[in-house]
């Protein structure tokens, strides 16, 4: 029996079959993203195209291999619920006998102090089953409540993002590098943590002139030292110490360095997505006369 | 065993004539074992290739459960009410039933930066005939329902979701529920009942 | 340790020496660059070690930064010396099984060249800084051109020599080879056409088709090959044949239809069910491992140590095993619980280093050592540096290994403790990549005396075969003796 062509068809359906799955299906379901208006609340599009600055970044940070040691993944173990009491109707004695036969919270409420200080969170960290039954209880009381989303996780909780990274983030890169390991902390939502432009060239420059012990290496060739001219340059950086430029000699970002720089500044991934809900913090208010008393949902 | 006709060359034997042992038994229970777990497995976690479900979420349907809208978030609440009222009769796909459904898609009355009109039909209802979309008349009679009975949040989410939807190919601005509530409070009294096409073509929308 | 040359007594049998004899030019192409390829790879991966050390070392030169001099020594072991080595390998083993001479020689060692000249311009365009920017696939279009065309002519006339093959029927060896054979050119246009070409394709797909490739390589192509080489030199060197075809078989369809779906990481950011189908599949290669370990053990019978060529034998002896670990450590790395400590930490890069070098790469060395001397006649200069070489590989891979792998756990650890800050957690796992340095040094050391060895033969065959018929060639002619 001729078993050459049957193990070159054997190997042949195998890898049909692996190509079908790995490359075909996902081209066929995410391929074709585009941007679309998701779940923002304007008609602006969900990703928006990195500004050009930034889109030349992209190529700075695959061209010295910054996603062999930083991931841009946030992952995300779970979802809980915070749920937030909005409006206790008109049986504030029936409502707050309702919360207590649930035994939500520590303490128990009382019929006056319920409908004080609201909108306020009645109960924390809670699965969406549990938040379905209480809000279907509040319901039936007559009281109105809202769900607020908390993801949680490992990186969450380390402030690496709010949420997990999903396809949807990436449409508008030229070249999605995810990475693969995390020497460094991950990337995905720097924009968020550090904005500022400065301090990502400092830190380019050196990452020891902010963090003493950092193990990621310097990139002093993105940088020029150059003779101070009549003036110092605007945007030179000002290390000190054993960093510090020759006297009459100022360091100054190239345009790769600044193109990184705003790449990076551009990397977030808190936008609430059907495919990652999440309940964004509420925007700072202006300074008032009354106290924060809790997490007050954003002004409707 | 070496069959002397077929010598070897250079002392490799020549594996096409194996002796066939059977594959230990235990390796077949222990595939058939990991082949189990692995089939438990991808049910509980693998979303049924749902494109839309990422851990740590484990289906569609769950996913939705989330979608609570709570906060700034009043797009995705409104597909949700779309998706659970709306469709039923004006289609996911916002289309509607030819002569009987007025299309949401492309309307008018949704695309008008003011949404007053839009506003009155969906808290009191539209009855009558004489409505034409596109030149297609809706002449049955076939009533939309009030919905007043809904929050100002919900209906502005809804609003919001069907003017902004990009698969309706509508763009227009959102609503917020101060809007719903003012039309409400100014309706109550003066009109409580359904509205007729023609007299929302009267309305001025920026009312 | 003789080269063999048994004439089969039929006619029209040819005996091993001529098939040996036919293959010396593409062999000495394909090993000759790939010991090359290996000590520039050895020299760049303990570069890229010592940055963990100081990360100022050398970083004033932007062709030598960390992101460049990594991809160099992963790009030039994979493709430089991993490959190649197995192609050679596997031509010969191919050439003796069919009994028949290799299919145009000349022309494999021009896609030798060209497989070359295609790691050279790809390598020196990632220190250039263009990179692709997906792992595994860093080599821009042009030097991927050559890789590819290099591959087909040489997969090519090794598909002839198979088809001119006396015997019809094939056995496991064969099966994985020509499985491989044909593996390759599929996943490396796929993944370089869609990643590369004019209009690529879009967000997210990009790196999954990246991971698809990479585990199809890594996992399948030198599962494949490097299983082939394993079965084949064991029944070579026990003089036995292998205990069960149908393990073989079962080892053969675990590899192409479970780990063909590995590699999909469980944090990705893309839908649920692609990380569930790759944990699944990575799982359910946990049969590839042990039926591997029931076949080789009991082929080797009793007493595993006895075997026709020692020297040799040692390499593919740990090979084998660290087969076994290797792809049981990307078993425990895809178990749910395990995964969420040792995602993205240096535990997978121990896996990768002992599966490529550990296992395919130590596999290889083993086969070379055997073939070189009965392909060109010469024996290997000195015995002694093969044992030294083994030593020092061993040892190598061992403290690359281990330190990285602790290491990993612990740095999955520290990374779910909230309390400590993000260099904390690095800095804790600093220490274990400090003592793979010295792992790195060793297996460079090891491959630069493989290197010495292999030169010092090649001048030393040049010196027994090429210099006499020179000088035969180029003697003035003497009268015939008693006659005028």
């Amino acid at each position: 029996m001729r078993y050459g062509p049957l193990v070159f068809l054997a190997a042949f359906f195998a890898l049909a079959v692996s190509w079908f799955g790995m490359v075909y299906t996902p081209q066929i379901q995410l391929g074709g993203a585009v941007q679309e208006t998701n779940s923002v609340i304007s008609s602006d599009l969900y990703p928006s195209e990195r500004p050009g600055l930034a889109r030349q970044g992209l190529e700075v940070y695959r061209e010295n291999g910054c996603f062999y040691c930083h991931s841009q993944q946030v992952s995300q173990k779970g979802t809980l619920v915070d749920l937030f009491l909005t409006d206790a109707g008109k049986t504030n004695m029936a409502v707050a006998n309702a919360l207590n036969e649930e035994h939500v919270g520590t303490g128990t409420f009382s019929g006056p102090g319920i409908a004080a200080g609201l909108p306020k969170a009645i109960a924390r960290n809670l699965s969406m089953e549990r938040a379905q039954s209480l809000a279907a209880i509040l319901k039936n009381n007559g009281a109105k409540s809202e769900m607020h989303l908390v993801p949680i996780g490992a990186d969450i909780e380390r402030g690496w993002g709010v949420r997990r990274t999903v396809a949807e983030d990436f449409i508008a890169d030229a070249t999605v590098m995810p990475g693969s390991q995390r020497v460094g902390p991950d990337l995905a939502n720097i924009g968020a943590r550090s904005p500022d432009l400065n301090w990502q060239l400092v830190h380019l420059y050196n990452p020891k002139l902010v963090t003493a012990d950092s193990p990621m290496p310097p990139y002093p060739f993105l940088f020029e030292e150059k003779k101070i001219g009549s003036h110092p340059s605007p945007d030179a950086l000002r290390p000190v110490g054993k960093f510090a430029p020759r006297a009459g000699y100022e360091i100054v970002p190239k345009p790769e360095a600044r193109a990184l720089a705003n790449y990076l500044v551009s990397l977030r991934a808190d936008t609430p997505l059907y495919e990652a809900p999440l309940t964004p913090p509420p925007p700072p208010k202006a300074a008032t006369n009354a106290p924060a008393a809790t997490n007050a949902p954003a002004a409707k | 065993m070496n069959s002397p006709a077929k010598q070897p060359v250079a002392g490799a034997p020549r594996d096409t004539e194996l002796k066939d042992p059977t594959v230990p038994i235990w390796l077949i229970v222990v595939l058939f074992l990991l082949l189990f777990w692995g089939a438990v497995y991808f049910d509980d976690h693998g979303g049924w290739f749902e494109k839309q479900v990422y851990t740590p979420y484990v289906s569609a349907d769950q996913l939705k459960d989330f979608q609570v809208g709570g906060g700034p978030n009043p797009f995705e609440q409104g597909r949700v009410i779309y998706s659970k009222t709306c469709f039923a009769c004006h289609g996911a796909n916002g289309m509607g039933q030819p002569g009987n459904v007025p299309p949401l898609v492309g309307s008018d009355w949704v695309n008008e930066p003011q949404p007053g009109r839009m506003i009155r039909i969906v808290l009191n209802g539209l009855q009558g005939t004489g409505l034409t979309i596109h030149g297609q008349p809706f002449n049955t009679g076939t009533a939309m329902v009030p919905w007043k009975s809904f929050s100002d949040e919900d209906i502005a989410a809804v609003i919001t979701f069907v003017r902004g939807n990009p698969d309706f190919k509508n763009h227009a601005p959102p609503v917020t529920p101060e809007q719903v509530k003012a039309i409400r409070d100014k309706i109550e009294g003066t009109h409580p009942g359904s509205f007729s096409p023609a007299e929302i073509e009267a309305v001025n929308p920026a009312d | 340790m003789t080269a063999t040359s048994t004439t089969s007594s039929a006619s029209g049998s040819i005996s091993a020496a001529e098939i040996d004899a036919s293959c010396r030019l593409p062999l000495f192409q394909l090993f000759v660059g790939a010991v090359i390829w290996a000590a520039v790879a050895s020299v760049f991966g303990l570069l890229a070690s010592l940055r963990f050390h100081d990360p100022n070392l050398l970083s004033h030169y932007s062709w030598l930064t960390y992101g460049r001099v990594l991809p160099i020594a992963t790009n030039a072991w994979i493709y430089g010396f991993c490959m190649p080595a197995g192609l050679g390998v596997a031509l010969w083993i191919i050439a003796r099984l069919s009994e028949t001479r290799v299919a145009q020689p000349f022309l494999i060692a021009v896609g030798a060249k060209l497989w070359n000249l295609g790691v050279l311009i790809g390598l020196v365009s990632i220190l250039a800084g263009d990179n692709t920017g997906f792992e595994t696939l860093e080599f821009p279009r042009f030097g991927v051109v050559f890789l590819f065309l290099g591959y087909l002519v040489i997969g090519y006339w090794m598909l002839v020599t198979l088809h001119n093959r006396k015997e019809a029927t094939v056995g496991p060896t064969q099966w994985f080879l020509l499985a491989a054979l044909f593996w390759f050119p599929w996943i490396y246009f796929t993944a370089n056409y869609l990643l590369l070409a004019h209009t690529p394709v879009r967000g997210v797909v990009q790196p999954i088709i990246a991971w698809w490739y990479a585990a199809n390589l890594k996992l399948v192509w030198f599962g494949l090959v490097g299983l082939a080489v394993i079965f084949h030199f064991v029944q070579r060197m026990m003089k036995r044949r292998l205990y069960s075809r149908n393990l073989a078989a079962l080892t053969f369809w675990s590899i192409v239809l479970f780990a063909s779906w590995s590699g999909i990481p469980s944090t990705a950011p893309v839908p649920a069910w692609l990380p569930s189908i790759s944990t699944v599949a990575t799982v359910l290669t946990a049969i590839t491992a042990l039926a591997v370990v029931v076949n080789v053990y009991q082929t080797c019978g009793r007493d595993c140590s006895k075997s026709e060529d020692p020297a040799a034998g040692k390499f593919i002896a740990f090979g084998t095993m660290a087969f076994v670990v290797a792809w049981l450590m990307n078993v425990l790395n895809a178990l749910p619980g395990v995964n969420a400590v040792t995602n993205l930490t240096w535990y997978t890069v121990a896996q990768s280093q002992l599966n490529v070098f550990g296992f395919f790469a130590m596999t290889m060395f083993g086969a070379m050592y055997y073939i070189v001397p009965r392909v060109t006649g010469v024996e290997w200069p000195s015995l002694k540096s093969v044992k030294i070489h083994y030593w020092l590989a061993v040892a190598g891979i061992i403290l690359i290994v281990v330190p990285l792998a602790i290491g990993g756990f612990v740095e999955g650890f520290n990374w779910q403790n909230v309390k400590m800050t993000n260099v904390q957690v690095a800095g804790s796992a600093l220490n274990f990549v400090r003592v793979s340095t010295i792992g790195e040094l060793l297996i460079l050391l090891g491959n630069l005396i493989l290197l010495g060895n292999l030169i010092r033969l090649s001048i030393r065959y040049s010196q027994t075969h090429f210099v006499p018929v020179y000088k035969e060639a180029t003697t003035e002619l003497k009268p015939a003796e008693g006659k005028p």
